[in-house]
């Protein structure tokens, strides 16, 4: 029986290679200047994998190449010197990552020759190209070549390695037997024509860069592991007298390769079907928003694959939910996913590895007990899914500009999940319980509490800086993902939402498969919105200006009809008169609005803070300010005195710092405040009487 | 029956001196107001004209957030204040409790403010040396609940999902309470016998010991009892203020009743377990 499995998986096998080959080779024909083919094998015992890798090369450039610098990202596991190390205890997060006896990560090539068979492990030493200069990390290895790359020409290089696998580290772990597998090959840097090797240091805050590629994986482990990786399963081989299965799997044009191993999961795969997830309508409708035909917007079908640990076996439809919505409006709005498959990994328990994106797979990350009204782990999955996009397709460089693929993402996941299911509780816990089950939360979209906690570091960091030179952790997550987002949510709110749409669109499709900079999405911004909005990404992503327009005072008074005093006129007194012609009704009021600018951000040229007043007798008012200066002061005689004052009435701007002194209405948010006050008088009468009760 | 012979009479006793509930539910008042003042300040002075719109554009627990987050000078000295009012409670407590034990042991039914400052000032000292004493027998305890929970943490320890996890910690949260009650309990009866038995600190300490070696369980069975009786309700409580709307006037008043009607309840079952405890001493001392 169990012969007759392997033959009929093998011609299975054949099958879906051919097919594979057939339709990628199809959407992709040119060729990547990178490809990988690499057996790894998995050792539960020592948590050791061993593997052999063929790298293939090319110097696309005009450049001579001297070298090839690779990354060996779980060096930064290895000791307490590592960069990554270093800036943990910095930030007193050093326990987290510390090195535990034989528990720690490392990578070691044990052999690298060219195809003529030349060793290069001697020509081989660490180096490590950021600053503060950190002579003891080993994550960037630099190996001279016999004879520089001439431009177009390819190198092969054959590498033997074996590697660690870190207990507790970032985004890789393993527990017990739970593995998840990631930056675990040593992976070429992307070098840059003229300035020579992008190819950073692993630092706490970084993320990644690489070139696209193609991938060959053959992954060897004991039979009762049930393996999820990035691309197509194309192979599947047991060795019976082993116990051991090797899959193969293989996937062109990504710049990444994850896999992960558990035998408690369980793999459910499922059809993403177009045709029933969307309505013509609906085609229709993004259409117009776009300014496309639906024809130019259909979107394929996809394969999704989930591999749910079996304690979460209850969220099967919850998860595939999810993924259905972002493979949908991703689809709709930013282009079609151009792969074949999607594997959604609910990350073995204690590795660590949760939440984090790879092309083609990404880990999201649950808890057994789950609110309903909280989105989670959905906002998670979108989130991760929607990297595919921003990250896996068009490739920013994540060491330099986070923002690029964190912002951008962070942006669409809150629009995803507000379309898909509208506002959430905030996620509070308690010993693992929901705290929503004792006390009403508020549910809230993401781009509410995202410009609120991205005020809190707009003072330490500009958005768009080297992720290892933010303040501290907190600074660059809040700016890289929440701020900047928030950001992003105001330029749609001041383009308006269909230029804003087509914004995104053009960044994706121009430059899918791309490493674009920040200069291509401000290029993009200014050609389809057909302004020059340079000072918005001053303002707002190049600066650590806060940004705080607001209503300072609000004053109406009664005015008498007789006006006392004596007014000249040419030398003569004359009788003093109305401030206003007859016919007009009395009593009349004044009201006197004062707006300031408290922070140093300001508004650009040409545009205008809008002043909605309305009275008690109904009558709007509507003033422009160009918010330049660092006050303003509008008067208005009305037979009524003011009933509501709102700044930026049409709530465009989203990155002001303090929404709360942008409005004035005489009788406030009526029930509110007492409540409130009445809510912080309780809590502190129930603190003073367990505190009484405890001694 | 234990419940009929202690629980009863020790309600009756309470709801017969229920004044003392309301003396205390009023000083209560007056330290909340008092550590609610600066934080109601900056509230008023920041939102009492924010417009809100109709839906919300923000829901205002999120603009009250952001005042925090903008005032955030505010909170360091507060923080200090609210130090400062937490310790100089902890000895009012101490005195209010020797007021309350000393009126809810005495046997004269009429309860006025004065023989209650009075108790309060009587048997302060005593009190004070009892918490004195009572602080490394709560440590002693505290130390037993984490040692007691080294099975949890290696059964969490080792486990490869989440469940061991959640229901560890919260077994261990509740083991805390358990043994918390107990400690609870035996200073409890340090202070009724200080004033039962006019007995110093540490005689009252030895006569508790001796006591409690007899008699511990069943008391403890009914001081927890009363302490699920007390969960049951609290949650009833919560539950019935989730659903009045504080949108309107009428339902703000509702709502400022029954938190406050909750506070007087927390007295009330604080004043039920001195009331039976005290019986329950009353009829098996020999
Ligand atoms: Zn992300």
């Amino acid at each position: 029986m169990g012969k007759k499995r392997i033959s009929r998986r093998k011609l299975f096998g054949i099958i879906l290679l051919w097919f594979f080959l057939s339709t990628t080779i199809s959407v992709w024909p040119e060729e990547r200047a990178v490809k990988y083919f690499i057996n790894v094998e998995l050792l539960p015992e020592t948590h050791l994998i061993k593997a052999n890798e063929t790298l293939r090369w090319t110097n696309r450039t005009q450049d001579y190449i001297p070298d090839i610098q690779l990354h060996l990202y779980w060096n930064a596991f290895k000791n307490e010197l590592s960069t990554v190390a270093k800036e943990s205890r910095n930030e007193g997060l050093l326990k987290r990552y510390q090195v535990k006896k034989n528990e720690g990560g490392w990578i070691k090539i044990t052999s690298m020759t060219t195809v003529e068979g030349q060793d290069l492990l001697p020509s081989a030493s660490f180096i490590a190209p950021d600053k503060p200069v950190n002579p003891d990390d080993q994550t960037v290895l630099r190996v001279s070549l016999p004879k520089p790359l001439s431009p177009g020409e390819t190198i092969t290089l054959n590498l033997e390695f074996e590697a660690q696998v870190p207990s507790n580290g970032l985004r890789a772990g393993f527990y017990r037997d739970g593995y998840f597998i990631s930056q675990w090959f040593p992976k070429p840097g992307v070098y840059q024509e003229g300035k020579g090797w992008n190819c950073h240091q692993y630092h706490l805050n970084s993320e990644f860069f690489a070139d696209f590629a193609d991938f060959q994986v053959k992954i060897t482990v004991p039979e009762k592991f049930v393996v999820g990786a990035c691309g197509e399963e194309v192979d599947r081989k047991v060795n019976q007298a082993l116990g051991k299965i090797t899959y193969t799997y293989i996937q062109q044009n990504i710049h990444d390769f994850a896999w992960a191993a558990s035998p408690r999961f369980l793999k459910v795969e499922r059809l993403f079907k177009a045709s029933e997830e969307i309505t013509p309508e609906e085609y229709q409708q993004v259409a117009n928003l776009l300014d496309l035909r639906p024809e130019e917007i259909k979107l394929p079908d996809v394969r999704m694959i989930l591999l749910i640990e079996k304690q979460h076996r209850n969220q099967i439809e919850r998860h595939f939910r999810a993924l259905r919505a972002a493979l949908k409006y991703y689809g709709l709005w930013y282009g079609p996913y151009p792969y074949r498959t999607i594997t959604m990994v609910d990350p073995p328990f204690r590795t660590g590895s949760g939440g984090m994106e790879y092309p083609t797979l990404f880990a999201a990350g649950t808890s057994v007990i789950l609110s309903k009204n909280v989105l989670s782990p959905e906002g998670v999955i979108i989130h991760e899914f929607g990297h595919n996009y921003w990250y896996g397709i068009v490739a920013n460089n994540e060491f330099e500009e986070a923002w690029l693929d964190e912002g951008i993402n962070t942006y669409s996941t809150g629009k995803v999940a507000a379309v898909a299911y509208g506002p959430g509780e905030y996620p509070l816990k308690f010993n693992g319980l929901p705290l929503n089950w004792l006390v009403k939360f508020p549910a809230v979209y993401d781009w509410q509490t995202d410009r609120l906690f991205s005020s809190t570091v707009v003072k330490l960091d500009p958005i768009v800086n080297f992720s290892w030179d933010f303040f501290n952790s907190t600074s660059y997550a809040l700016n890289v993902y929440q701020r900047a987002s928030t950001a992003l949510n105001t330029l749609e709110r001041l383009l308006g939402q269909k230029t804003m749409a087509k914004i995104m669109r053009t960044f994706q499709q121009r430059y899918r498969f791309c490493h674009p900079k920040t200069e291509d999405f401000i290029k993009v911004v200014n050609e389809v919105s057909g302004q020059n909005l340079d000072w918005f990404f001053q303002e707002f992503f190049f600066s650590t200006k806060d940004f705080d327009y607001a209503i300072s005072s609000v004053k109406s008074q009664k005015l008498t009809e007789k006006i006392s005093g004596l007014y000249d006129q040419s030398g003569q007194d004359i009788q003093p008169a109305a401030p206003e012609k007859a016919g007009k009704t009395w009593p009349k009021y004044e009201t006197t609005i004062t707006l300031r600018r408290y922070g140093e951000a300001r508004i650009g040229p040409g545009v205008k803070m809008k002043l909605k007043v309305k009275f008690e007798d109904g009558k709007v008012e509507w003033r422009e300010w160009d918010g330049q200066n660092r006050w303003t002061r509008f008067t208005f005689i009305t037979p009524t005195p003011v009933q509501t004052a709102q700044l930026d009435p049409e709530h465009i701007w989203l990155v002001d710092s303090n929404l709360s002194n942008n409005s004035y209405t005489r009788l406030g948010p009526r029930q509110k405040i007492p409540t409130t006050t009445h809510g912080f008088f309780w809590l502190v009468e129930n603190m003073l009487l367990t505190l009484g009760s405890l001694f | 029956m234990p419940i009929k012979s202690y629980l009863f009479p020790g309600t009756k006793s309470a709801l017969i001196k229920f004044k003392l509930a309301i003396y205390l539910w009023l000083i209560i008042i007056i330290l909340a107001l008092v550590a609610v003042a600066p934080l109601n300040h900056l509230v008023r002075a920041n939102l009492s004209h924010l417009y809100l719109g109709q839906p919300a554009f923000i829901p205002f627990e999120l603009h009250l957030i952001e005042i925090f987050i903008a005032h955030q000078d505010f909170f360091q000295p507060y923080l200090y204040l609210l130090l400062i009012l937490f310790s100089l409670t902890a000895i009012i407590f101490i005195f209010l409790d020797a007021a309350l034990f000393g009126r809810m042991i005495t046997s004269e039914r009429k309860i006025t403010f004065s023989d209650f400052l009075a108790d309060g000032s009587r048997y302060f000292w005593s009190f004070f040396l009892s918490t004195l004493l009572y602080l490394p027998i709560f440590i002693l305890f505290f130390l037993l609940s984490r040692f007691l929970a080294f099975p949890l943490n290696i059964w969490a320890g080792k486990s490869v999902t989440e469940w061991p996890v959640i229901i560890s910690s919260n077994l261990k949260l509740l083991l805390f309470i358990l043994l918390w009650t107990a400690s609870k309990l035996i200073f409890d009866l340090i202070r009724i016998i200080i004033i039962k038995d006019q007995k110093t600190v540490l005689l009252a300490l030895r006569q508790a010991w001796f006591f409690l070696s007899k008699h511990f369980f069943s008391l403890w069975g009914l001081y927890l009892l009363v302490g699920l009786i007390f969960v049951l309700i609290s949650i009833i409580f919560l539950f019935i203020g989730r659903l009045i709307s504080a949108e309107h006037l009428f339902g703000l008043v509702l709502m400022i009743i029954l938190a406050q009607a909750y506070i007087v309840f927390r007295l009330f079952i604080r004043m039920v377990f001195i009331g039976f405890e005290n019986r329950y001493y009353e009829k098996n001392r020999i």
